[in-house]
């Protein structure tokens, strides 16, 4: 288990600092000059040139990437070319938003995912098997701003249950804290609760009609603890796919933060990349990277615990 | 003289996020008439939805464009403008120009003091002064200004080397905030402002990027001119969601999309507005550089003649704005109605003035274009295609633009305005820009001549018929392409007036007032 802990570890490191170089060295290509994107329409000439001199934009690339990395790796990312402050305190201040909606939202999700792949994968063909199927086609099919944009029009414009925009952290108020991020998480959460269902119920369906599980019955088991080793078996399928719909949420985020203005790690990526600001977006590529590895990591340890032959690969 | 701030690049995201707007908003309602807690009585909170976020608290890397209503919140400006624009008394009590308008003599205020306890004086001023002129983004308001010098406790010199006459509105209109000059010294900008403003920064209220909350001084020297208790400012650049959480009532005052008008009437609200943008065509090459046909005069006037601009901007600006063939403002002096029909849409003129230049079949041209301006696209197309000049458009991301446009002999424009008439002639003739990279007013001696005439004359009647003069010249010579200019909108609810200011993309908050 342990050479399987250091073999994961050691590619996601790998794969951190391929990603960030990457970013690294595209960014410059692709923004070159930043200046008059930092700066605003009407720089100088001497302005641009003091600018790139304080950004340290004049050094080689070469040395530019290894003052980047060797602060990086001690989890220094810099400061904003645009507002000249650290990017660890923008970060620190993105990343709880974003988490906060993403983790909410993965909540909504396994529970009512599961709760409904489950009562499908027992009753297919019933009418809340119909139901998902039609659900899991119109909510892909919907586009995630506009169920955002719905979701404030009906509970913060006319029922005012919620705010329509903003956020509040926990250590102000917390309940100020599940008011702001309730209808984005529920936005984000619609598709991807579909999604778990449909997983959950069709490896359930699978995983019923084996033979292990007729043998159950016959045994004499009572339903309840067959459905136990049935949704045991089925879980990986799902386990799987929410580790994907993590990072997808991570992805979905821009929209839901930009509708309901929550400066999260989403804005601050688009944000960043439209005004050529590389070390806020090597920050926040790092970062969500970094998130992703932890992600595959604990669901490759979760898979491993689950399914020992899977520790073997 | 040039300036720092995000003028283009943030009208012209204005201009895209109104036509992203229009496109979403056509889904919401009309809704309950949220009205921000205009039930009733003086309204107490100030609940602000701004474009932009802050850039910075340090006013020499700050924008003049959004910055304005955050910055004026926490410090005081040496010098102020009025609602016309006007330079209007700050931290300066008054001022003096030498006779040959080279030296400027400012005379301070008596009794303020900053939040860490320092006290305003001239040795202060000459700081902040000095941080300003050396600032990333607000050096460009004091190109011409040689040195600063505090004659005593309460006087500051400001020394020019070239006469300067929209000094002081550049310095009114964002760039004289004054900070504690231990803070400028302790490079503390980065943890907050540290000013001598109206409002004291609420810093445990306030998360950057969302809201920032600001509670009012009772001690401020000019506490009579801010009405509110507190005042909470949301950057909230998605206008869709600003106009909802207007309805929502969780704002009372915003920077709108005016294709919200109906709505906002429906709900009562107010509606302020003033033209804050020119749009049309930029001519980069007059003097026919790169593409010999430009440099005719005739050609540029075909151009001006061949598009429907009252129809793009009631097509595509929501009709929020004045259908003009000038750049100095609507309200300004400089203004001349009557020239607003020089260039009457007229397609068979227009094809024969190109005759008579000699491209009776049109020419080519390559011109950039961005996702900001494909709101305009159409009507370019089809207007250059009746014309029988052939675009090659060259696609490009905004900031591409805004480095690349300049190498292009004319391209789509969205260039803000000012309101001062000297400030409008250094920003949009005599000064090189990005969107007026060669001003070529050396190639036009007549131009030369009155700009001289302009910028020597005596400020006031002499100076305004100088300009006059020069405007009825540039819009002879069809210096630009200009359709219209564009007003910027704000909704209030009732209980809650916005003056608008030429020059601001959102107003400082003593232009934020009850009523």
């Amino acid at each position: 288990m342990l050479s399987f802990i250091g073999k994961r570890l050691l590619s996601g490191i790998f794969l951190l600092l391929v990603v960030t170089s990457g970013t690294f060295f595209l960014a410059h290509v692709a923004i070159g000059d930043p200046t008059q994107g930092l700066l605003g329409n009407s720089a100088t000439p001497a302005q641009s040139a003091a600018l790139r001199t304080k950004i340290g934009y004049d050094d080689p690339l070469l040395v530019q990437f290894w003052n980047w990395l060797s602060h990086a790796v001690t989890g220094d990312f810099g400061k904003s070319w645009r507002s000249f402050q650290p990017v660890n305190d923008q970060l620190g201040r993105s990343i709880p938003i974003t988490l906060s909606i993403v983790v909410f939202s993965l909540i909504i999700s396994v529970v009512f995912g599961a709760v409904i792949g489950i009562v499908c994968g027992l009753r297919p063909g019933g009418w809340l098997d119909r139901v998902l199927k039609v659900a899991s086609v119109v909510l892909f099919a919907l586009p995630g701003f506009w169920i955002s944009i719905q979701l404030v029009m009906l509970f913060a414009v006319n029922l005012k249950w919620f705010p329509s925009v903003g956020y509040v952290s926990p250590s102000v108020s917390f309940v100020g804290w599940i008011e702001t991020i309730t209808l984005p998480s529920i936005s984000l959460a619609l598709g991807a609760i579909v999604m778990i269902a449909e997983q959950l119920r069709n490896g359930f369906i699978e995983v019923a009609n084996q033979d292990f599980v007729r043998t159950l019955r016959a045994r004499g088991l009572p339903r309840r603890r067959v459905t136990t080793h049935v949704l045991r078996n089925a879980s990986p399928a799902a386990l799987t796919v929410l580790a994907l719909m993590f990072v997808g949420l991570l992805g979905g985020a821009v929209i839901v933060e930009l509708v309901f203005n929550m400066y999260g790690i989403g804005r601050y990526t688009q944000q960043s990349s439209q005004i050529g600001d590389i070390p806020s977006l090597l920050g926040v590529t790092a970062v969500t990277v970094a998130f992703v590895v932890v992600v595959n990591f604990l669901l490759d340890l979760v898979l491993g615990w689950v399914n020992p032959k899977v520790r073997e690969r | 003289m040039t300036r720092t701030r995000t003028t283009a690049l943030v009208a012209m995201a204005v201009a895209a996020a109104t036509a992203l707007a229009a496109c979403t908003s056509a889904s919401t309602t009309g809704g309950t008439g949220g009205n921000g807690g205009s039930g009733g009585g003086d309204i107490n909170d100030l609940n602000a939805g701004v474009f932009l976020d802050v850039t910075s608290w340090d006013p020499a890397n700050a924008d003049i464009g959004f910055d304005g209503p955050y910055l004026s919140a926490v410090y005081d400006p040496l010098v102020s403008l009025d609602a016309d624009g006007k330079p209007a008394p700050g931290l300066a009590t008054s001022w003096d120009w030498s006779t040959d308008r080279l030296t400027l003599t400012a005379h301070l205020r008596d009794g303020v003091k900053f939040d860490d306890g320092q006290v305003f004086d001239a040795k202060a001023a000459v700081a902040n002064l000095k941080h300003l002129k050396e600032g990333v983004r607000s050096s460009q308001a004091y190109l011409n200004v040689s040195g600063f010098e505090a004659k005593d406790d309460k006087t500051v010199e400001i020394k020019l080397s070239k006469r300067d006459d929209a000094l002081l509105y550049f310095m009114g209109l964002g760039r004289s905030w004054m900070v504690s000059p231990a803070a400028i010294d302790g490079n503390k900008l980065n943890d907050g402002p540290v000013g001598s403003g109206p409002y004291a920064y609420d810093k445990a209220n306030s998360a950057p990027q969302q809201q920032y909350v600001f509670t009012k001084k009772a001690s401020h020297w000019d506490t009579a001119t801010y009405p509110f208790n507190k005042v909470t400012l949301f950057p909230i650049t998605d206008q869709t969601a600003s106009f909802n959480a207007m309805l929502s009532g969780q704002l009372n005052m915003q920077f709108a999309n005016s294709a919200n008008n109906p709505k906002a009437q429906e709900n009562g609200w107010n509606v302020a507005s003033k033209p804050s943008s020119w749009v049309g065509v930029q001519f980069a090459d007059r003097t026919g550089a790169q593409v010999k046909a430009l440099g005719e005069q005739k050609v540029r006037q075909a151009i001006s003649y061949a598009f429907d601009a009252s129809g793009i901007l009631k097509a595509v600006g929501n009709g929020a704005g004045t259908q003009t063939t000038q750049l100095w403002p609507s309200f300004s002096q400089v203004y001349d109605k009557a020239m607003n029909d020089k260039y009457k849409t007229d397609m068979a003129k227009a094809k024969s003035l190109l005759a008579e230049a000699g491209y009776a079949n049109g020419f080519s041209v390559k011109m950039p274009m961005s996702p900001i301006f494909q709101a305009w696209q159409p009507a370019a197309n089809q207007t250059f295609g009746d014309l029988g000049i052939k675009v090659e458009w060259v696609d490009m991301a905004m900031p591409d633009y805004q480095k690349n446009a300049p190498t292009y002999p004319m391209f789509l424009a969205v260039i803000a305005m000012d309101g001062d008439d000297m400030a409008t002639l250094t920003d949009q003739v005599t000064s090189k820009q990005w969107y007026n990279p060669n001003p070529s007013v050396d190639a036009f001696p007549e131009v030369k001549a009155l700009v001289e005439k302009a910028e020597n004359a005596e400020p006031g009647a002499a100076q305004t018929a100088a300009l006059k003069e020069l405007n009825t010249k540039l819009v002879d010579l069809a210096w630009w392409n200009v359709w219209y200019q564009a007003d910027n909108t704000y909704f209030s609810v009732k209980g809650i007036k916005v003056t608008p200011v030429t020059g601001m993309m959102f107003p400082t908050l003593k232009f934020i007032q009850r009523g």
